[in-house]
């Protein structure tokens, strides 16, 4: 525990968390923004006029920020340390190497993912309080997929977006550790950032695309990039035991 | 006297460069190895090949008997400086010390540390707004508050003004007659004839010439010149 407690030292927790509540803002905004579009939109604008399109959007906007996120943190904490002069103290320490990475990772990870995760629920429910509000009545989407194992199309749709905040959560982190690996091998916090750009460019589409289907997607393709950040993550470890400074 | 460190045919290559040959030499318990060459003699590299920053290309570091390749435990009985000291900017000396006691795993006094390294009025203040030579004395309270058995410091007196270069010699002379083994590296001729008891000149990665303490009282004043000579026939090839 220890440990992990002078490796947050190293960052300025605070500015992050204030990043975080800036993101939560913006995102929250947004989604009041698209759920008073949807109510003057037509039937068949799915995406804002339905719950369901309206959490697939808000989703894949959260996976969107917080993947940018991650890489920024990751930027400061991996790819700035080990590639930057940091690397000769903390290499003169007598810990692992790899336990000091483990411990950057779990923080990145775990910092990420519960910000996302509890940001989306948030954020979902602020937007439920304004819509009860404002007398504003987004539809239902029956979501077949889910009814048969629970129950009604209400109970399935909160269940939904908890896991799917969930995924969310795991899948900006995984995108962050992705980035992080690319920052490394380049020896660079910008190409760290703008590795994560290009993955959210493609991403949040998939979620957005099948509102139906959001959580099948979120996944699937949370499925395809933990694989892969664990795989990269795997590169990088071995990259930093091996290491000259 | 125990041998701290030992350097045994130690040679190390980056790409089609090699930067040391065949290296060795010793430090004995509460020496001060003073290591004199010329911008890219190979200095730096040795001190991170002792401190197992660099990988040893042939050759061996034992390091208070244990081989340095094998493992990094050795690391908690070593303070060490290499090239300008590096800090979390936004970080007071107290909070950079007290986080370095933790990785080391060791206890150590704060106040006497900055107090020895004469930073004691440095407060509360963040180390982004220190001085180069603050940053210095930082540097080496931090590699002296775990009470090392070994200290390497490279290139300490950068930045440092002729009164904290006075008191550093006087540090270094005070932590070796604790039994502290230092390694210390320098341009500064003068200051090293001054503070070290055994002197290696190191040129295109070996040393070339190691100097006693007898043997650099007999040169006395003289010493500085005869390394310039030796060095300038070395750059030219005449040696």
């Amino acid at each position: 525990m220890e440990m992990y407690k002078l490796e947050l030292k190293k960052i300025r927790l605070s500015a992050y968390l204030w990043a975080v509540l800036g993101i939560f803002a913006s995102l929250l905004a947004m989604g009041i923004l698209f759920l008073f579009l949807g109510s003057s939109t037509s039937e068949k604008e799915e995406l804002f006029a339905s719950w369901n399109g309206l959490a697939a959007m808000q989703t894949a906007l959260t996976v969107a920020f917080f993947s940018i996120f991650a890489a920024v943190l990751a930027a400061k904490m991996i790819v700035d340390e080990y590639c930057g002069k940091e690397v000769v103290l903390l290499f003169s320490y007598p810990v692992s190497r790899r336990r000091t990475l483990e411990q950057k990772a779990v923080i990145l990870v775990g910092f990420t993912a519960t910000a996302a995760f509890v940001s989306n629920l948030l954020i979902m429910g602020g937007m439920y309080l304004v819509a009860e509000m404002f007398g504003i009545t987004p539809k239902l989407l029956e979501m077949q997929f889910y009814n048969g194992f629970i129950g009604g199309a209400y109970f399935s749709f909160v269940i939904s977006v908890v896991a799917s905040s969930f995924m969310a959560g795991i899948l900006s982190s995984a995108i962050g550790v992705i980035s992080a690996v690319a920052g490394w091998k380049k020896r660079s916090t910008m190409t760290t950032i703008i590795c994560s750009f290009i993955i959210v460019c493609f991403v949040p589409n998939f979620i957005a695309g099948l509102p139906g289907h959001a959580l099948l997607i979120m996944i699937l393709v949370s499925a395809f990039f933990i694989l892969a950040a664990y795989m990269m993550y795997q590169a990088l470890a071995k990259g930093i035991e091996e290491m000259e400074v | 006297m125990n041998t701290i460190v030992e350097v045994r045919a130690v040679s190390k290559s980056y790409g089609l460069s090699q930067v040391i040959r065949n290296l060795s030499f010793k430090i004995k318990e509460g020496e001060i190895y003073g290591l004199l060459g010329i911008n890219g003699a190979g200095k730096t590299t040795l001190m991170k090949m002792i401190l197992g920053l660099a990988r040893i290309d042939e050759g061996s570091i034992y390091v208070m008997g244990q081989e340095v390749r094998e493992s990094s435990a050795f690391l908690s009985n070593v303070g060490s400086m290499i090239e300008n000291p590096v800090f979390y900017e936004h970080l007071c000396a107290d909070e950079i010390l007290s986080m370095h006691l933790s990785y080391m795993q060791k206890k150590g006094d704060i106040a006497q540390a900055l107090r020895l390294a004469g930073l004691e009025r440095a407060g509360k203040r963040p180390v982004s707004q220190y001085s180069l030579g603050m940053r210095q004395r930082l540097g080496i309270a931090r590699a002296i508050i775990h009470h090392p058995k070994l200290l390497i410091l490279d290139e300490p007196l950068n930045g440092l003004d002729p009164v904290a270069i006075t008191e550093m010699r006087e540090l270094l002379r005070k932590l070796a007659k604790g039994g502290m083994s230092i390694l210390l590296s320098s341009h500064i001729i003068g200051e090293i004839r001054q503070s070290a008891d055994r002197i290696g000149i190191l040129s295109e990665g070996c040393i070339w010439q190691e100097f006693s303490a007898a043997e650099k009282a007999d040169l006395g004043e003289d010493f500085e010149n005869y390394v310039v000579s030796f060095m300038r026939r070395k750059e030219h090839g005449n040696v």
